[in-house]
């Protein structure tokens, strides 16, 4: 089960497993990532490592908040692109949130983002969450749209 | 000059001002921007497998061939997209900031002056990272806000990230992050992604948030104030 997994963070990032090899330990990407500087106190590396060692790794607070910056990726020495290694381990063990599903299902129907259905899809989790206080924020420059269909011009 | 226009998903929406922007800023320099037939999604970040992505823009690529194989687009993450899903490099690829030099901005006669007012021009990520896919010139916006006479702040934490990409995940970490940002600088802050419009608009109270394109339409008088 695991194995297959593995394959598919490979497939999915186009590396292969002695792309990690190298890494050298240096923990540049920890000194650099920016969940560091609020104090999320991680180490990208461990990712790495896992995946070269055929672990599978779903549990790492990396996995849901790295937010794709790609501070590691410019200073490692390798440029080995965490981001996306974090972002087919988040795809394969399925710890999609509901904004991304909101995302995909508007791409699968429009073939583009359309905001209005995304906020619309989301709402019960913006208003729970306390998201409803940046909403006067964005209505300032924020309007409605109407949705272009898939297919037409 | 005719380039092929992909405005991307957030630009038809809640970025409509970078769109109008973008357009008003090229026809004022002459170059015509034909907007891509029938476009669809870059596929974001939010695919784990890169090959879907990168499918997802190739399609945008094709349906650009018959408009131009220059093609222009003003959102970094749609940029990015796009200029890897461009392998043989039978595209060129442009953010509006790799087209534009200081030089081309200037050469527009200006009517207006930015004396007395304090930018912060925040690139954030992806406009400078990673290297592959980053705009060339780094300091583009700092080069035409001080010659028109303003004052630039913040350049230490100009390529921080603002946590947009997390913001529906984790409500607390973008404003943890953005919080050091504004912190860090000071006046009018100048942006040029659509998510980190959204981000920073959400926590910077009285700061006014402005597209690089309302800067220098601005200046050149085609908006009446910033």
């Amino acid at each position: 089960m695991h194995q297959t997994e593995e394959e598919k963070i490979f497939e999915y990032t186009g590396y292969r497993r002695d792309d990690f090899s190298v890494c050298l330990g240096c923990r540049i990407c920890a000194s650099v990532c920016s969940l560091n500087d609020v104090g999320a106190n991680v180490n990208p590396q461990d990712i790495l490592l896992s995946v070269f060692l055929r672990k599978m790794v779903d549990d790492h607070p990396l996995i849901r908040l790295c937010t794709s910056c790609y501070k590691c990726t410019d200073s490692c020495p390798w440029g080995i692109r965490i981001p996306e290694v974090i972002r087919a381990i988040r795809e394969i063990s399925k710890k999609e949130e509901k904004f991304g599903k909101a995302l995909r299902s508007s791409i699968e129907l429009f073939g583009r983002v359309y905001e209005p259905y995304v906020v619309f899809r989301i709402m019960p989790y913006l208003l729970k969450n306390g998201y409803w206080k940046f909403f006067p924020r964005w209505t300032e420059y924020m309007s409605f749209h109407l949705p272009r269909l898939k297919g037409s011009k | 000059m005719i380039y092929a226009y992909y405005p991307g998903c957030s630009l038809k929406g809640s970025a409509k001002r970078l769109d109008d922007g973008v357009r008003r800023v090229f026809n004022l320099l002459g170059i015509t921007l034909n907007e891509i037939p029938d476009w669809n999604c870059c596929g974001l970040v939010e695919y784990g497998d890169a090959y879907r992505v990168r499918l997802l823009s190739k399609k945008n690529l094709e349906k650009a061939l018959p408009v131009s194989t220059e093609v222009i687009a003003p959102c970094p993450l749609c940029a990015k997209n796009l200029k890897e899903s461009n392998e043989d490099s039978r595209f060129s690829i442009f953010h509006p900031l790799d087209l534009l030099t200081p030089q081309d901005i200037l050469s527009i006669p200006a009517k207006r002056d930015l004396k007395g007012h304090v930018f912060f021009p925040y690139y954030g990520c992806l406009l400078v990272r990673p290297k592959e896919t980053a705009i060339k010139d780094r300091e583009i916006m700092e080069k035409v806000i001080l010659y028109y006479g303003g004052e630039v702040t913040g350049t230490e934490v100009k390529d921080r990230c603002c946590g947009g990409n997390r913001f529906f995940v984790d409500r607390e970490l973008p404003e943890k992050l953005s919080r050091i940002i504004l912190e860090r600088s000071c006046g009018t802050i100048v942006v040029f992604c659509p998510l980190c419009h959204m981000v920073l608009k959400s926590f910077s109270g009285e700061r006014k948030v402005v597209y690089f394109t309302d800067v220098i339409l601005y200046v050149l008088g085609e908006k009446k104030k910033l």
